[in-house]
């Protein structure tokens, strides 16, 4: 069994200190986010500008809960 | 005409907003409800609906698959739809039609594919709860190098150490820095993605004042500093970085 693997401990990348300190504000739990997910990928497929900040604040700070939204917007397009 | 054609139909006339003249969303409601051969008929239209969104999830990220063969990837596909057809119907009276129904139930199989795919590709990897191990004191040796970017690492590395507990310093390095997915993570502590999250959130929200008050953020950023390099295929949002070191 593999472990995690280890960074490089000298340092916090970039990438890393972006990821701490991305602002998720305002608040949105992963439920609220997928109750509303569908409706917002519509939402963006009618309208590429629509923003709902506390969606987009969500999804920049959740990687997981974006890679669905991403996905789910792909499949309404078509893509 | 049947439950999915209509929802296609409503599909042509706009995207956002159905509207409330033609057959509603709620027609798939009442046909997997019903009873009798509608139910039924209803029943294989939403599976194959399950289906679709499967497949597109897991095609997506096949590459992470320990086995990303065809017929690999067809049992996970098919195990996804089902699950996301159960935890559908499971939710079906709380479909209020803000969006298509198709759309609706598209995010049951997404979700269920992407953590499927995800636990998958870490099934056999043993997840690890460190604290953070980086130098308290920044290194001088060499000046030229120890830039801005490097004074900011040591200043948020300063502000894990001081304003954050001991769990949440394992939660931020586990997530942001070691890249374990949410699922993945909560699944292994017994917990869920919610809790997590709530977790990471209020992390940073800690992180944010320090660096704020400490001078290296200013008083009401629009975004982090040093952004990661965005996904420039990405429509969803800006900069996805939580889980992706």
């Amino acid at each position: 069994m593999s472990t995690t693997p280890r960074p490089d401990s000298a340092a916090l990348t970039p990438r890393n200190v972006s990821a701490l300190l991305q602002d998720t504000t305002p608040w949105l739990s992963c439920d609220e986010c997928f109750d509303r997910v569908d409706s917002y990928a519509e939402a963006l497929v009618h309208d590429p500008t629509y923003r709902d900040e506390a969606m987009a604040a969500h999804l920049r700070g959740c990687a997981a809960c974006d890679e669905e939204a991403e996905s789910l917007l792909r499949l309404l397009d078509g893509r | 005409m049947t439950a999915v054609s209509r929802d296609e139909q409503r599909s042509n006339t706009s995207v956002s907003s159905p509207p409330s003249d033609v057959p509603g969303p709620m027609d798939w409601v009442a046909a997997l409800t019903g009873g009798g051969p509608e139910q039924a008929s209803a029943l294989r239209e939403l599976h194959a609906l399950m289906l679709r969104a499967a497949a597109h999830q897991v095609w997506r990220m096949r590459p992470a698959l320990p086995d990303p063969s065809p017929s690999a990837v067809d049992v996970i596909v098919n195990q996804a739809a089902d699950e996301a057809m159960t935890a559908l119907l499971a939710k079906l009276h709380t479909f209020e039609g803000r969006s298509r129904f198709t759309t609706w139930a598209f995010k049951f199989a997404i979700l269920q594919a992407a953590t499927e795919v995800r636990r998958l590709q870490w099934q056999h990897r043993e997840v690890e709860l460190r604290d953070l191990d980086v130098p308290s004191a920044p290194r001088h040796e060499d000046p030229e190098l120890y830039a801005e970017g490097n004074d900011l690492a040591a200043a948020v590395a300063a502000a894990m150490r001081g304003v954050l507990t001991p769990y949440q310093r394992r939660i931020a390095i586990a997530l942001l820095v070691d890249g374990i997915p949410i699922d993945v993570l909560a699944d292994r502590l017994g917990t869920n993605r919610g809790a997590l999250y709530k977790t990471l959130h209020d992390l940073r929200v800690r992180l944010r004042t320090e660096l704020t008050t400490n001078g290296y953020l200013p008083v009401h950023p629009a975004n982090p500093p040093n952004p990661a390099p965005s996904d420039a295929s990405s429509r969803i949002s800006p900069t996805p970085t939580a889980g992706t070191p």
